[in-house]
């Protein structure tokens, strides 16, 4: 059977950015393709929206940005997570495993 | 980020639009040449790796203006400054009040003073309810 790509869930792409910067940081073209690796290419994201998320979260103090250059010597953004990023991370995930474990008993419910 | 340093970044976002506006088409435009790259690499001719990194792309205008706008927002919550005018205005009534009570009301002057605390009064509690 073949499977089909998830659209994100309203309020995900934000939890993904930081867990795609928890691992070290990235420009946003490499957010984007790291999402993608660490969802095994399931969640489609569209690569545009992207930016918006990454520019409200630096703006909550959660990422910082800075330009350098690339692998293939061009300028680029690239953000890092902050501490403060770094427990917002922790608290969505809890938030999520939560709202998850609840969908799924209330799905599995007779 | 500290509070200081983000308010630096919100006071010259605010004074060089333009160049903000230049950094965020630099931010993406590079994402579309590494896909535009990445593409070809996958066996695209260069136009239809850039066609297509457009279109994955989304709107870049409509994403530009989004990201400019967010980058020009203020960089803290508005929510505790207005609960400080709130405050600021709910002392200025019952300042308003008190004097107004302590003045006497045979003259003119009295009688104005009472109107504007009631029109203060009346104002904080307008903007009070408002909110809730």
């Amino acid at each position: 059977m073949a499977k089909s790509k998830a659209g994100l869930l309203q309020g995900t792409l934000d939890m993904l950015i930081l867990k795609a910067l928890f691992l070290g940081p990235l420009h946003g073209y490499g957010i984007g393709q790291r999402i993608a690796q660490i969802s095994g290419d399931e969640l489609k994201i569209e690569e545009g929206s992207l930016y918006p998320g990454l520019y409200r979260l630096e703006r909550r103090g959660w990422i910082e940005s800075e330009w350098d250059v690339s692998d293939n010597n061009q300028r680029a953004k690239f953000y890092k997570l902050t501490r403060a990023g770094r427990k917002q991370l922790i608290i969505e995930e809890q938030n999520w495993e939560r709202l998850a474990g609840a969908t799924m008993k209330a799905l599995r419910a007779n | 980020m500290s509070r200081a340093k983000a308010t630096v970044r919100f006071l010259h976002a605010w004074q060089h639009p333009d160049e903000i506006a230049d950094e965020v088409e630099a931010e993406l435009r590079f994402h579309v040449q590494m896909r535009t790259h990445a593409n070809i690499e996958d066996g695209m001719t260069p136009d239809e790796a850039q066609l297509a990194a457009k279109q994955s792309f989304g709107d870049f205008d409509r994403i530009k203006i989004s990201c400019c706008e967010i980058r020009r927002g203020l960089p803290f919550d508005m929510k505790p400054l207005k609960m400080g005018l709130y405050i600021a205005i709910a002392c200025l009534a019952g300042g308003f009040a008190l004097v107004a009570v302590n003045l006497p009301h045979h003259n003119l002057f009295g009688v104005l003073w009472q109107l504007a605390a009631i029109a203060v009064l009346m104002c904080a509690f307008l903007v009070g309810r408002r909110k809730q």
